[in-house]
Formats: structure tokens, C-alpha cells, sequence
């Protein structure tokens, strides 16, 4: 089978193009860093089947974060036919070095410009035809958002060559590569990049190069390349030039609006006093949105399956079966009742604030306040990602460099309550508390977050590097697009979650209907009711918690033997609300969740952060058992 | 003078780029290299990051990275 990988400079529309062509399966978002692992996904060409492989952006073939690594890795182990490199027409310059690299693995590669309609607002004009003659690689213009140009991209993919030209340096740097990648090529057998890019790279200073070549009889070479080459400074410089003069001779200017629409909400939402003031007012609004929209639903969707749980009653009358047919009904009623009407909005906002291009902006606004925690503005990316759920939050952490703000913006990116948490949040303190609970919960997790963060500054040895971020434009994204986003980040819910759900419903049914509550509850009762003054019974509901945080709510009322959620109130007091949600906000993060960390931070990293978020909660959520009280 | 210390909606040219600089690398491949015109567009308050444009794009850097970027004002 043919594989064909999608290459590009982060943000320029990989991850669009990729759902372009086979099917929704690659959460793109406006944000440089929004892919960090491949996605693959099959199509047909000419009846053909081909693979296609989604690669997270890199701006060159050397990397400096692990998501870049991923794709420098991708392309060097994995058997590529053919390379579509994505380009985005308003960024021509700084693309066509990443374009120049490409061309020197000798892999027969297309380029996809992207965004031309883009370029155009910016007054950019490219001569495509003239582009191609330059570089020597067949060029097709696409708008990936629009599908448009995606049948001529394919019917080219089958013919794709090789680049017919190559990137050739000044004479007197061309002659030092030229020495030190033959000595690579005779003497280094084992790579699979061609050798005089590991002869570049290495005088560049790229590490991996670097080690590659001090280890072989080449070592002295790349010294004095080095010093000739001024640390490779002066290969990045030839290379610039040669961009602008391909840039030059390809494309015409026109002049640009003076101010464009872009940097006149900048002055707004980037404004050093009212940006701040616009971006508390957009989170507000979202929670009280999705709060004051949620709730009647919650109502109305509850009071339907109080009617068929009636009904049930009356129809079925073996009292296991019964039981068994009510503890699913319950199961299916709680999710569509009480999950969804908050999930499915939320969801929706978060990939709208996604695409639009609001969070660079963000982290902009919020570096300053960062460094206090010792992490900077990119952070915010995988924090707002874990408004939504907990997963790619913790995946979005490789787009960070250091160590020490991968473990901070980890643990903190945890603390963040997903979109799970959120409707224990909204459904049960929102719905019998009232809004202004919701706010004081949102406020104490980022104040938590915010504390959290400065110790471990303390408690961490090493250093963080400051952030760079290119600020992508204002996109609007198709409500299509939309749609599809919310779609594939709640699937997880429907596919998963539901399932377990009328599961864990059908068990709770099984042991009231055995009696074996007793037994199960004396497990969890010194710590619950002991020391957070709990009903024991909830044990079992923090136990599937873990499993997936969906089920706390849902499964909340059963556990506790009630036959609506309605009647919570008269057996759960504020005060243990609360106790309950808090605790439920900061404990041990869900069992995907785990996994993620695990796998980006190491098990040791887990392990630490499940340990200390579950003391965290243990702390938090005593304390409000003794103040509620207070003011409750 | 160094960025940091430059003005907001004034055109600057990179000079140079201090060494030890970890992210001089990306800096580079985002355009940012000597002899390169850049426009300062915005400071964020409390000592936060610079935004910076250059052939259309903007990017932001962080105030310790703008510290080492050395540039000259263009008349």
C-alpha cells in the first residue's frame, strides 16, 4: 500500500487537509501545536487504496520540542512513497525552508499551498507556475478548509516525483559540506537521511547530527566546518536569502489594508488592560452559557425517565428483573438527562475558542502571571484543552521544551476540571446550590492551580525556557468542522462511558437488591464518613469515578438508593455537596488520564501526580467540611 | 539596544542574537535572524512577552528571549 505523509510547518492546515481527505478522524484547531502524535487514516486514489499519515507541524527537519520530534522521527523510520508538503501561502518565506529540507531527502514530494486566500487578504500574489520552475517540485494550490483543490492534490499524489532540484549553497560553503558529507557517507553506514543533510545539521549544531558524526573518523571535519561556517551560521543565512529571492521572484505584492481586521481586535483582546477584562468575560459567559442552558434540560430529560421508571414499575413484576430493567433505564436516563445537556455545549465552546485562534492570544496575556508558576504562556494550550477532557491536555504538554514545565504544566493541566468534573460542578452543586457556587468552585481551582504552581517552582530543579509562539489569524471555523470536533471528542462519551454506566447502574441495582451494602461501605467508611462526613455509600461512586469521571454524577442518586436526582437534596446537605465536589474535582485523575501522564512524563511522574492530587483533594475537601458550614 | 528596551509601532533590524539563547534555534526558523526587519508590536503588561511582526506574521516571545535579541532602530 502506498503511504503518503502530510508535512507541514505547524498551523498551516495539516490536520485540515488530512479530514479533507480521509474522514474525520484528526482534531485540527488554530494553534501552532494543536496535532502532537500522527494520525492515520486510509483513502482512495483512483480505486487505489492509500494510507495517509497526519504529522504534527515542524518548522525544519532538527527539532526543538517532542512534538516536532515525532514527525523528524516519522519521517526517517517509516516507509514514505510520498511527502505532501503543506505550505501555508501567507507564510512563504520561513515554509519554503522547510520546503528546501524536504527536497533533500529525494523522496518524490508534492507541495499543497495552502491558505491562498489568505496570502491574498495579506496582499500576497503567488505565480505558482513560476514557483514550481524554481523549486522544481510540482506545486497545487488548495483551501483545505473549503475542500477546494483536493482532487487535483490526489490525482498529482499518483504521479509524484522526485524533486528535480536541489538546494545548492555558496561555493566555498557548498565545497566545506561537500568534504564533510563525503567522509559521513564513507564512514557512517547506518542513517537514513542522505548524508550531506546530516553534514548540514551537524554544522548547524544539530545534536542528534552532532553525536552521529563526532563518533566517526568525520570528527575533525565538522570542526573545521564549523569554524568556517561560523557555527552554520552561515549556511541558515544563505539558506534565508535563497527563500526571499525564491519569495521575490515568485510572488507580487500588493499593498495590504493599512491595519487589518486582525490586529484591530488585537487592540482589544490583546490590550494590556481591557484584554484582560475581555478574557474573564468570555469565561464567564461560557459557564453561565452552558450552566443556564443545561439545567432546564437536566430537568425536563429527568422527568421523562421518572415517567418510565413509573411505568417499568407497573410492567415488570419480578423484583430482580425489575430491578436489573430500572438500573439500566436509570443508567441511559442519567446520561442523556444529566451528562449531556452540559458535555455536548461545552464541548462545542471549547472547539469553537479552539478554532478561532482566542488561545495563543491567551497565552500571551497569561505569560507574566506563568512565570510565577514556572511554567510560561504555551501552557495555557493544554490547560484550556483540559476544560475538555484530561487527555489531550496532558498530550498537548509536548509541545513544551523543558522537563521541569512538562512536570508542572502536567500536574497543573490535571487540577483543571474537565468537561466530566464539569457536570458534577454544574448538575449538582449548580442545579441545588445555585450559579454563584459554580463561580466560587471555578475561582478556588485556579487559585489551587495557581498556588500549586508556585511550589512546585520551588520544589523543581532546572529551568524553564520562555515561550515563542507565532499568533495565528482569527479563523472562523464552518459550523460543519464544528460539529464533527464536538462529535469526535464526545464519541469517547457515548462509546465508553455510556456502556460502563448502565454496567455500574445494573451492579449498584444488584447489590441493594442482595444487601450487600454493609460489607462494601464498611470499606470506604473511616475515610468518607470519618473524616470528610460523607454517606459511605459513595465509595462505590469514586471508585467508577476513577474508571471514568462521567459516572460520579450519574451514578451518584442510585448509590445513594434515591429514585430521582431530584430528591438528592433531602438526603445529601449543602455542606456535603460541596465536601463531595470538591473532593471529586482534585482527586486521582481518571485511568485514560493516568495512562497519558504516564506515558509523557514517565510512570515515576504517574505516580507522583496521582499521589498528590488525591492528598490535595483529601486536604481541600476536610477543609470545606469544616468551613461550609460557615456560610452555607 | 536590545528589544527589550525597544518601542512599540517602531520598525527595529535583528543585529544579532546572544549566544546561550536556548531557543535561538526556533527563533531562527521563525524568521527572526540577523539583518531580518522586524516591527514591535505589542508589550504585555508586567513584565510579559513582546509581540513582534515580521513579513506578515506575528510572533510572540518571551521577555527573557527579547533581552537577548539585540537590534538597531531604523530611520
Amino acid at each position: 500500500m502506498t503511504t503518503i505523509a502530510l508535512v507541514g510547518q505547524p498551523n498551516c492546515g495539516k490536520s485540515t487537509l488530512f479530514n479533507q481527505i480521509a474522514g474525520y478522524k484528526s482534531l485540527a484547531a488554530n494553534f501552532p501545536g494543536a496535532t502532537v502524535t500522527y494520525t492515520k487514516g486510509t483513502t482512495y486514489i483512483d480505486n487505489e487504496l492509500v494510507e495517509v499519515v497526519d504529522l504534527p507541524g515542524t518548522y525544519s527537519l532538527s527539532w526543538y520540542d517532542d512534538a516536532e520530534k515525532e514527525t523528524v522521527k516519522a519521517l526517517f523510520s517509516m516507509d514514505i512513497d510520498v511527502i505532501v508538503n503543506i505550505i501555508d501561502a501567507s507564510m512563504l518565506i520561513r515554509s519554503i525552508e522547510l520546503t528546501l529540507e524536504l527536497m533533500a531527502l529525494e523522496k518524490p514530494m508534492i507541495v499543497a499551498l495552502n491558505m491562498m486566500d489568505e496570502a491574498k487578504k495579506k496582499g500576497i500574489q503567488i505565480d505558482t507556475k513560476k514557483l514550481e520552475e524554481i523549486i522544481g517540485v510540482k506545486i497545487v494550490p488548495i483551501i483545505a478548509k473549503k475542500g477546494k483543490g483536493i482532487k487535483e492534490l490526489l490525482a498529482s499524489i499518483q504521479n509524484a516525483q522526485k524533486p528535480k532540484k536541489r538546494c545548492v549553497y555558496q561555493k566555498e560553503a557548498e565545497e566545506t559540506i561537500k568534504n564533510l558529507s563525503g567522509c559521513i557517507a564513507e564512514n557512517v553506514k547506518d542513517i537514513k537521511w542522505p548524508s550531506k543533510l546530516v553534514a548540514i545539521k551537524a554544522i548547524e549544531g544539530f545534536s542528534e547530527c552532532e553525536e552521529v558524526v563526532e563518533n566517526s573518523p568525520c570528527k575533525d571535519l565538522l570542526n573545521i566546518a564549523k569554524d568556517k561556517l561560523n557555527n552554520g551560521m552561515t549556511i541558515i543565512n544563505q539558506r534565508h536569502a535563497l527563500c526571499m529571492n525564491i519569495f521575490e521572484h515568485s510572488t507580487k505584492l500588493t499593498k495590504p489594508p493599512k491595519k487589518s481586521i486582525e490586529s484591530r481586535i488585537d487592540d482589544f483582546l490583546m490590550h494590556p488592560f481591557l484584554g484582560y477584562v475581555f478574557m474573564l468575560a468570555i469565561f464567564v459567559a461560557i459557564f453561565y452559557g452552558v450552566f443556564t442552558g443545561g439545567s432546564p434540560i437536566e430537568n425536563f430529560v429527568i422527568s421523562i425517565f421518572d415517567t418510565v421508571d413509573n411505568y417499568l414499575a407497573q410492567l415488570i413484576t419480578n423484583k430482580l428483573v425489575f430491578a436489573i430493567a430500572k438500573g439500566a433505564a436509570d443508567g441511559i436516563g442519567a446520561a442523556i438527562g444529566i451528562a449531556l445537556p452540559y458535555l455536548l455545549p461545552f464541548l462545542f465552546i471549547i472547539s469553537l475558542l479552539e478554532d478561532v485562534g482566542y488561545l495563543p492570544r491567551i497565552a500571551y496575556l497569561m505569560d507574566s502571571t506563568m512565570h510565577k508558576m514556572g511554567i510560561h504562556g504555551t501552557s495555557v494550550i493544554p490547560f484550556v484543552a483540559g476544560y475538555g477532557c484530561s487527555v489531550p491536555a496532558i498530550m498537548a504538554i509536548r509541545i513544551l521544551k523543558s522537563k521541569k514545565e512538562k512536570y508542572i504544566s502536567a500536574f497543573l493541566a490535571s487540577l483543571v476540571p474537565c468537561s466530566a468534573r464539569t457536570t458534577v460542578i454544574m448538575g449538582l452543586v449548580g442545579y441545588f446550590l445555585g450559579w454563584q457556587y459554580v463561580i466560587a468552585l471555578y475561582a478556588l481551582n485556579l487559585f489551587v492551580i495557581a498556588v500549586s504552581g508556585v511550589i512546585l517552582k520551588k520544589m523543581l530543579p532546572g529551568i524553564s525556557p520562555e515561550m515563542i509562539i507565532d499568533i495565528p489569524p482569527y479563523r472562523m471555523p464552518t459550523v460543519k468542522t464544528l460539529l464533527l470536533k464536538t462529535w469526535h471528542k464526545v464519541k469517547d462519551f457515548v462509546y465508553l462511558a455510556i456502556p460502563m454506566l448502565i454496567v455500574g447502574s445494573i451492579v449498584l441495582t444488584l447489590i441493594s437488591y442482595y444487601n450487600l451494602n454493609p460489607y462494601i461501605n464498611n470499606i470506604f467508611k473511616p475515610v468518607l464518613t470519618g473524616f470528610l462526613g460523607l454517606p459511605s455509600a459513595l465509595g462505590v461512586v469514586l471508585i467508577f469515578g476513577i474508571l471514568k469521571k462521567e459516572l460520579t454524577l450519574i451514578m451518584l442518586y442510585q448509590a445513594l438508593g434515591l429514585s430521582s436526582i431530584s430528591m438528592l437534596s433531602s438526603v445529601m446537605s449543602p455542606t456535603q455537596m460541596l465536601t463531595f465536589t470538591i473532593f471529586v474535582i482534585f482527586y486521582i485523575p481518571c485511568v485514560a488520564t493516568i495512562a497519558a501522564i504516564n506515558k509523557e512524563i514517565g510512570t515515576k511522574g504517574g505516580m507522583l501526580i496521582t499521589v498528590g492530587t488525591t492528598a490535595l483533594a483529601l486536604i481541600l475537601a476536610f477543609i470545606t467540611k469544616i468551613t461550609a458550614p460557615l456560610f452555607i | 539596544m536590545k528589544l527589550v528596551d525597544a518601542e512599540t509601532e517602531k520598525v527595529y533590524r535583528v543585529v544579532a542574537i546572544e549566544g546561550g539563547c536556548h531557543s535561538k534555534d526556533r527563533l531562527i526558523k521563525l524568521g527572526i535572524l540577523p539583518g531580518v526587519e522586524i516591527e514591535l508590536k505589542r508589550k504585555a503588561p508586567l513584565r510579559g512577552p513582546f509581540m513582534v511582526s515580521l513579513n506578515g506574521s506575528d510572533i510572540v516571545v518571551g521577555r527573557g528571549i527579547a533581552a537577548k535579541i539585540e537590534v538597531e532602530e531604523l530611520v
